[in-house]
């Protein structure tokens, strides 16, 4: 789910553009972000561009918070999402067994 | 005095976010509950250090962080033990594990300054990730201000959640902490992350509200409440998640 192409947005409307936002803001090349950026601005609007920038930057620092404090998953939460976690990969990440995941 | 502002922009930022972000750059120079405004200063501009960090990067690298042995590249301005603490937290939040938290107060680490600086980091990070996403630099770091730590502890805060000790809900109630879970009994595990220290839950959790969603509006899926809708959010909010590798 990756790029512009709309097929690839995942049932979720231009999830492959916002996507490729994310990635892009994450990642090094300044190229790839300038165009991803103005992507969605053309496509969905400036304040869609900006409340998106936003919720990137907010889960960016929240994850910090998450990780350094050692917080585990709720048990309601982990219970909700266990068919899947496996199969999307988040129990394969480092932390899974330590914080709820993976065990 | 840096005024945070986004009006020359070519797009519109809602108004509730810039306040927030300028609330909070105003507290990032300011006397917190264990850091000097100077020392929070240091913190957060170590935070901006360690992407140029060469060991960061080769741990970033490296099959395990601890196979990449060295010195941080640093400011001279925090001991090696918070640099290390601010440089792992910065650019490899996914693989910080209990032995390593561990390691760190055996050597001396004091908690309610970890979770402070912690509270620090994210506040940096929240409004830098959002300046870099819309290409802009990031904003030059406020002034210090003088005065001295509150130092005031939670006195029920215990062990029992986290790594970190927190203040869990019940304990709360009837103390002077009260007011940070409004009499509930009972908090989100990412509310209470940094409870050590109330004041930075209230100071990140204002920047969740505005740049996120309120508490009432997470659930609320008959609303939409940004300019794009809750399937689209919790998509942005799971990408960066997973690029963090957070399990949370």
């Amino acid at each position: 789910m990756t790029g512009n192409d709309a097929s690839n947005d995942g049932g979720v409307p231009n999830g492959a553009m916002l996507v490729r936002f994310v990635d892009a803001v994450a990642g090094d090349d300044p190229g790839e972000l300038t165009a991803a950026r103005t992507a969605i601005a053309e496509t969905m609007g400036g304040a869609a561009l900006t409340d998106t920038a936003a919720v990137a930057a907010l889960f960016d620092a929240i994850d910090r918070v998450a990780d350094s404090t050692g917080i585990p998953l709720e048990d309601e939460k982990a219970a909700a999402t266990d068919s899947w976690r496996a199969a999307i990969g988040i129990d394969d990440f480092t932390a899974a067994a330590e914080k709820g995941s993976g065990q | 005095m840096t005024e945070i502002s986004y009006e020359n922009l070519p797009w519109p930022v809602r108004d509730d976010i810039t306040a927030a972000q300028v609330r909070t750059w105003e507290k990032l120079g300011q006397p917190g509950t264990w850091l000097t405004g100077a020392e929070r200063l240091a913190v957060a501009a170590e935070a901006r250090n360690a992407g140029s960090c060469k060991l960061c990067a080769a741990r970033k690298d490296a099959l395990s962080p601890e196979a990449a042995q060295g010195e941080h590249d640093h400011l001279g301005q925090l001991s090696a033990l918070e640099v290390e603490q601010i440089h792992r937290i910065r650019t490899d939040p996914g693989r910080l594990s209990r032995s390593w938290f561990q390691g760190l107060a055996d050597q001396g680490m004091v908690e309610e300054r970890y979770v402070e600086t912690v509270g620090v980091i994210a506040n940096l990070v929240a409004i830098d990730t959002f300046t870099i996403g819309l290409g802009l630099d990031p904003w030059p770091l406020p002034s210090a201000q003088p005065g001295e730590p509150s130092r005031l502890r939670p006195v029920a805060a215990s062990r029992e959640l986290a790594w970190v000790h927190t203040l869990p809900p019940q304990g709360a109630i009837g103390t002077v902490d009260e007011d940070l879970y409004a009499g509930r009994p009972t908090a989100a595990h990412i509310y209470q992350a940094m409870s050590l220290v109330p004041a930075c839950v209230k100071g990140f959790f204002d920047l969740v509200v505005n740049q996120y969603l309120a508490p009432q509006a997470m659930r609320d899926f008959d609303n939409e409440f940004r300019a794009i809708n809750h399937a689209q959010i919790e998509l942005v909010a799971g990408r960066i998640s997973a690029l963090n590798q957070c399990v949370y």
